[in-house]
């Protein structure tokens, strides 16, 4: 993990004391709530239904022991004891009283956090891969490009005021855990055929009321450029982007009217004024790059009988395996996903006694290492096969071993009508009566992959236009719906979900969901996945099977 | 039937107006007919270190008595249906049961101007 220097330190240090004093101006009435809801934005503060929210970055994911346990204590010091994890790999805490925030902001920069560009039209924080480091499919270790992302778009003078937010997605494996085709730019790091280190560089993705996947406009851009190619698509952004109208204002629509071609040429014009001057000098990306490979592995053997053994002996820790502990480049050890989607949780909502449990695992088992994913859960990246079982029980005790990775019931649900001033609907009720309804593990993991993303209004945080199955809030005539959509993908394989049918009332989601799966048992051929099937059949099995009755 | 509502400046708590005071339930918020609730909002503007954007919203009969019209506007005078030990809700009692038993308007605004009720 990067670690923060005495200058990055005392910057924290003066933001967090800046902000008390916007705080006592604001109370004071020095100054009107017009000119304070900008600089409280600037430092993730929220006005939301029922207090403030504060949206803390986590950078690219990636916690260690100690930062997880000042989670920890702000969620029990100043919240209600608990934390939301976030589709960006953020967390929000959801309690917070405005006269305190700039204690937490000087709780935070005591481990290296704050909550800078976690809002407003500015770069935001920059997400990646959880298994990064960890994960044998990589080509190299993203964190090292979103570390030098971080640094070049923090505080960037000349995109803090962008004509609408920004979002960068770092990914270097074959499987795609980032959504990187969802985001303003994705980065997926590849090598040519020379084995030079490069990206492919896709622009122009978002959600939201016009939802786009990014087309690829460069598809390979040499590693050593990196910065200034961001700078020029930045640059051609900040000139065009749409500012007269913030639903045309992100990249996306500029990217689809101009055409990927012409937007490509117009960066390339850009990139070609701003010259190499602008890039990383490569004594800077090596001291980057080595702050992330002094992972202190051990030469085990990549089998463990212990680990082998406690499978035969408990089917619970065997289903755990079978679905939260992936494969790890290193011989003997496993990347363990520890899921926030229990039956009945809040989806990504721990509580502090779960982080503290979470922080004392990664610094037992761990190598100190923890990381958020985008789907809301928490990753154990390094941890020791023979270790795993132990793991298995500590989080078991805490609440945390439910053994759901990818399968239905692992549902993003963005905070929706129960928290959020924009919502239109609630999402976690519907997550839960979705989670109830298919409470059994076995069946659930008859259903396999099934990747369930339900939003609670057109913003989409919540994703549903990358899900398997989608699900948005919509304000019918006054009461709750639910518009289910089919068919999307955030991975590799990304594509965007189509409407089904007329929204649904609150209680009829779960049983349409069923309906679906149900279509899906009866019609899969081996190996399909529920999204493989949905492409290969089409709607309509799906669409008779949840609006039979209305015919 | 109006009542009057912002988000208290120093905590984000919910607040309804109350005769020139701001009260926490919103059993205890004043009630006003028509536009009698006009001047108690230019008077909730003229307290901007109090509270934040003060707005009225629609109240209407539902089975337990006078509730917000939007399910918003319910949902700031209870607290997340999510964590039911959390928020105003927490306190019970029939008031809070009154709320919780209306139906209907899940609005994502629950101003009165921007609402239209059939």
């Amino acid at each position: 993990m990067y670690r923060y220097d005495a200058i990055d330190r005392e910057f924290l240090a003066d933001r967090a004391a800046q902000f008390r004093d916007q705080v006592v101006r604001r109370l004071a009435g020095d100054i009107t709530e017009d000119q304070f809801k900008p600089l409280r934005l600037m430092n993730g503060l929220y006005l939301q239904l029922h207090a403030y929210m504060l949206r803390v970055a986590v950078p690219y994911g990636s916690l260690n022991p100690a930062q997880m346990r000042a989670f920890a204590h702000i969620a029990r010091t100043w919240d209600k004891g608990y934390g939301h994890f976030t589709t960006r790999q953020n967390i929000q805490f959801n309690w917070v009283r405005l006269g305190d925030a700039p204690d937490i902001l000087d709780h935070l920069a005591s481990v290296d956090l704050h909550a800078i560009q976690t809002s407003g039209n500015c770069i935001r924080n920059v997400t990646s891969d959880p298994y990064a480091g960890a994960t044998a499919q990589e080509v190299d270790d993203p964190r090292v490009w979103s570390e030098v992302i971080r640094q070049w778009s923090t505080l960037h003078p000349e995109f803090s005021f962008l004509p609408r937010k920004f979002k960068i997605a770092v990914t270097a494996a074959e499987t795609d855990r980032t959504a990187a085709r969802a985001h303003d730019i994705g980065l997926r790091v590849l090598r040519d055929a020379d084995g030079a280190l490069g990206f492919e560089v896709m622009v122009g993705g978002g959600q939201g009321r016009t939802p786009y996947l990014a087309p690829t406009i460069k598809p390979f851009l040499p590693a050593s450029r990196l910065i200034s190619y961001l700078e020029a698509i930045l640059r051609v952004y900040n000139r065009h982007g749409r500012r007269d109208n913030i639903y045309k204002a992100r990249i996306k629509i500029l990217v689809a009217s101009l055409g990927a071609e012409e937007f490509a040429r117009q960066v390339e014009a850009e990139w070609s004024k701003i010259g190499e001057g602008r890039d990383l000098p490569d004594t800077e990306l090596a001291r980057i790059r080595g702050e992330f490979v002094k992972v202190p592995f051990e030469t085990l053997s990549p089998r463990s009988a212990g680990f082998e053994a406690a499978q035969a002996a408990d089917r619970a820790f065997a289903r755990f395996v079978r679905n939260n502990v992936k494969a790890h480049k290193q011989p003997g050890y496993a990347i363990v996903e520890i899921s926030l989607k229990a039956p009945g949780a809040t989806p990504g909502d721990a509580s502090a006694d779960q982080m503290d449990v979470v922080a004392d695992l990664a610094e037992r088992y761990g190598l100190s290492d923890i990381r958020v994913t985008h789907e809301q859960n928490l990753v154990l990246p390094h941890v020791k096969l023979d270790d795993v079982p132990a793991v298995h029980r500590e989080l078991a005790a805490a609440g945390l071993a439910t053994s759901n990775i990818n399968l239905i019931s692992d549902i993003i649900a963005c905070p929706g009508l129960d928290y959020c001033a924009l919502a239109n609907a609630r999402a976690i009720p519907v997550a839960q009566s979705i989670q109830d309804r298919f409470a059994d593990p076995d069946r659930a993991e008859e259903v396999g992959e099934l990747k369930i993303k339900i939003s609670g209004c057109i913003n989409a945080c919540g994703h549903h236009h990358v899900g398997h199955i989608g699900v948005l809030g919509v304000d019918k005539k006054g009461e709750e719906f639910y518009q289910l959509s089919l068919g999307g993908s955030g991975a590799e394989d990304a594509s965007l979900a189509a409407i089904l049918g007329p929204a649904l009332p609150a209680d009829k989601v779960a049983g349409a969901v069923d309906k679906l799966v149900e279509t899906y048992l009866a019609i899969r051929h081996d190996g399909e996945r529920f999204l493989d099937t949905f492409r290969r059949a089409g709607m309509t099995p799906f669409k008779e099977a949840v609006y039979a009755d209305a015919h | 039937m109006k009542a009057l509502t912002a988000n208290r400046l120093i905590d984000g708590e919910v607040v309804f107006w109350q005769a020139g005071q701001w009260v926490e339930r919103f059993a205890d918020a004043e009630l006003f007919e028509g536009d009698a609730g006009e001047d108690a909002v230019a008077a909730a503007k003229a307290q901007p270190t109090v509270v934040v954007e003060p707005y009225l919203i629609d109240l209407a009969q539902g089975p337990g008595g006078l509730a917000p019209v939007s399910y918003r506007e319910r949902i700031r005078a209870l607290g997340p249906t999510n964590e039911p030990t959390h928020g105003k809700q927490a306190e019970g009692g029939a008031a809070i049961a009154a709320l919780q038993a209306a139906t209907g308007a899940a609005r994502s605004t629950g101003r009165v101007d921007l609402i239209r009720r059939k």
